[in-house]
């Protein structure tokens, strides 16, 4: 068991580590996945950058902040922090999640029922840092102490106690980035309290008031996307070379030749896929195209930056951001006049252009948003195509992306499409709105910088790699080829990277993709198996 | 950001090892680069694949998509990855002098 951690020990013992992972305490795993001594060795952190870098949580990094070289520098980050942090209670300086936000704080009985649901503090064998209700107790006994009228006097009575420091702030400035938003615990609690925003909220004020974020969110990612047109660094002309190449090869693949239109002015569609697709699973954004082509819809893809990359990370630390990107898709759209924005397989693209971005989308920008999920499930039922669900007869399962899922409730169109077109679907336990997170939601899946990687496929992907390989168990080793299909690319590259951190194809034989393969897989026209059967 | 040295060759490198200033890569980088990915010899093979990657990252900026490269080079993925055990994103790219990859890839 990992050792007791109290909340006021957030701001004690400065320079040390608040906790450890130690890999004997983890939830364990089927076998045979279960040997200890055959699980992935974790990086251990460089010594200069130990020395250098805020990493004093627990055994790895993610933001990796430099440490403040004076007292007076740390002061003024603290000053910054609970300035920011008051700012946020404010309606004016809080248009998304206010309301949430106060109950959150106001009313939480500490009755602890959420940290059970929590895949993250559950699979660390329960370290208490890691519960739900840590950074929100913390969160909420700053606010009792140093923002409350009478605070220092009595908040230690009636909030309970806290030292604000840079030791308690640069921890959590790290602790925001152990959870992965996938609000399992705002879903358990019987209150409705929300202590997956807590972490969001904790995120905001560090970047938005302090400017602090994990560059490969921020700086690689959505300024990125804002300046170049993607987070993956595709340009207009790169994303066209790229997209031309998959149309002849999906030609090499199925027989089927076809176009994908560019920046058609009054289709009915604008689909955006998440750029990530184009260059690491080619056959994602192709098995649409044949899909849209197939069924005869009027469809197009924007060349212009930003139209062509629906990922909005935003969503996961900054409400400017997130408005930018939103605004910049509505804007494409208009001016193209499609009828309704597509997005392709994203889990949180989805719930950034479709739930929050419609604070942002007033009058004119207001252009209906549907999800892939349920045109498919149009398309599928529509009997344009013709289908042979023989060919996807192998061992299917399905992961709902938390985003599209618990905190959408699209739930049955991706389902009825699989207990149609496959077989041998069998469902997780559990599954649908109480899925797990597959651990690498809200950036994690691209954070893999010092040992982080480690982490998060020891500990926030552990408790889906094993729900994965139970939904498998009447076929555990590799003689038997199967499916999991996980319709979001966040999602599949955290299962990328489990599956290659655990040697799951070699000792399984697990393939990970989409939906939109398994629907071209079945196609009676398509030649052959469009799903290859190579890790990749 | 740390400092790679190997013998007479000091590059600025981030935390994964990968350049931080692409531009500076020449050949005696990439063979000290290499050694960090337990690739000690640069056969004919690997320097087929290492410049592939670089003139593709002249010309667009950015890597390749993985499934180009395989087409173009004429090596399976199984191949790149004997080639380079870390794989086409951390080890080829990382030897022809790329920066990391990044977004949802």
């Amino acid at each position: 068991m990992p050792k007791h951690v109290k909340i006021t020990d957030i701001g004690k013992n400065p320079g040390q580590q608040l906790t450890h992972v130690n890999l004997a305490d983890l939830l364990p795993l089927p076998p045979p996945y279960d040997k200890l001594d055959e699980q992935p060795k974790w990086a251990k952190i460089k010594p200069e950058h130990k020395e250098k870098l805020e990493c004093t949580l627990d055994d790895t990094i993610a933001v990796g902040f430099p440490r403040p070289k004076t007292k007076e520098e740390e002061q003024e980050l603290v000053d910054k922090f609970l300035s920011g942090l008051e700012k946020l209670l404010t309606r004016e300086n809080n248009w998304t999640f206010l309301q949430p936000l106060l109950l959150t704080l106001e009313h939480c009985a500490k009755c602890q029922t959420c940290n059970d649901a929590c895949p993250i503090y559950t699979a660390s064998g329960k370290n208490d840092v890691y519960r739900p209700t840590y950074r929100s107790e913390v969160w909420r006994r700053i606010v009792g102490k140093y923002l409350k009228p009478g605070g220092k006097f009595f908040g230690k009575f009636t909030s309970g106690d806290i030292e604000l420091n840079w030791t308690t702030v640069s921890r959590l400035m790290e602790l925001s980035y152990r959870c992965t938003l996938c609000r399992r615990c705002a879903q358990t609690c019987p209150i409705g309290v929300d202590n997956g925003l807590i972490t969001h909220e904790l995120r905001k004020v560090f970047s938005q008031e302090m400017g602090i974020a994990p560059r490969e969110i921020h700086e690689k990612g959505s300024v990125q996307q804002l300046t170049v047109g993607s987070s993956t660094g595709m340009t207009p002309l790169v994303v066209k070379d790229n997209i031309e190449f998959i149309d002849e090869d999906m030609y090499d693949r199925t027989g089927i030749k076809y176009e994908t239109p560019w920046d058609k002015k009054g289709a009915d569609i604008l689909l955006i896929h998440n750029a990530g697709e184009i260059l690491a699973w080619p056959e994602n954004p192709g098995a649409f195209a044949i899909i849209l082509e197939a069924a005869g819809m009027s469809w197009t893809m924007s060349s212009e930056k930003v139209g062509y990359d629906g990922i909005n990370y935003g969503l996961w630390y900054d409400d400017f951001q997130l408005a930018r990107v939103a605004l910049k898709h509505a804007e494409i759209a208009k001016k193209l006049g499609v009828k309704k924005i597509v997005m392709g397989e994203c889990g949180h693209a989805h719930k950034a252009i479709q739930v929050i971005a419609d604070r942002v989308y007033q009058g004119e920008y207001n252009i209906p948003r549907e999800s892939a999920m349920t045109l498919l499930e149009d398309i599928v039922f529509s009997g344009k195509i013709k289908f042979d669900p023989a060919k996807n007869d192998f061992p299917v399962t399905l992961h709902d992306p938390c985003n599209m899922v618990r905190l959408m409730g699209i739930v049955e169109p991706q389902r009825r499409i699989l207990r149609y077109l496959c077989p041998q679907f069998r469902e997780m336990t559990p599954h649908g709105v109480e899925n797990y997170c597959c651990g690498g939601g809200s950036g994690f899946a691209i954070m893999s910088g010092h040992n982080f990687q480690d982490w998060r496929l020891s500990v926030s992907g552990r408790m889906k790699l094993k729900q994965v390989l139970e939904a498998f168990d009447d076929y555990p080793g590799p003689e038997q080829k199967k499916y999991l299909c996980a319709p979001c690319s966040n999602c599949k590259g955290q299962l990328r990277d489990l599956f290659g951190y655990y040697n799951v194809w070699e000792k399984s034989r697990i393939q990970y993709g989409g939906l939109v393969e398994l629907i071209v897989n079945a196609m009676v026209d398509v030649k052959g198996e469009f799903i290859e059967w190579e890790f990749h | 950001m740390a400092i790679f040295e190997h013998g007479d060759i000091k590059i600025e490198v981030d935390e994964d090892g990968f350049m931080q200033e692409p531009e500076q890569w020449n050949e005696d980088i990439a063979k000290a680069l290499a050694t960090t990915e337990g690739v000690d010899d640069l056969t004919e093979e690997h320097w087929k694949l290492v410049n592939y990657l670089r003139e593709y990252y002249l010309k667009f900026g950015i890597a390749p998509m993985i499934r180009k490269l395989c087409k173009e080079t004429g090596f399976p993925l199984k191949k790149v990855y004997e080639l380079f055990p870390s794989g086409p994103a951390k080890g080829a790219c990382k030897v022809a002098g790329l920066a990391k990859p990044t977004g949802c890839v």
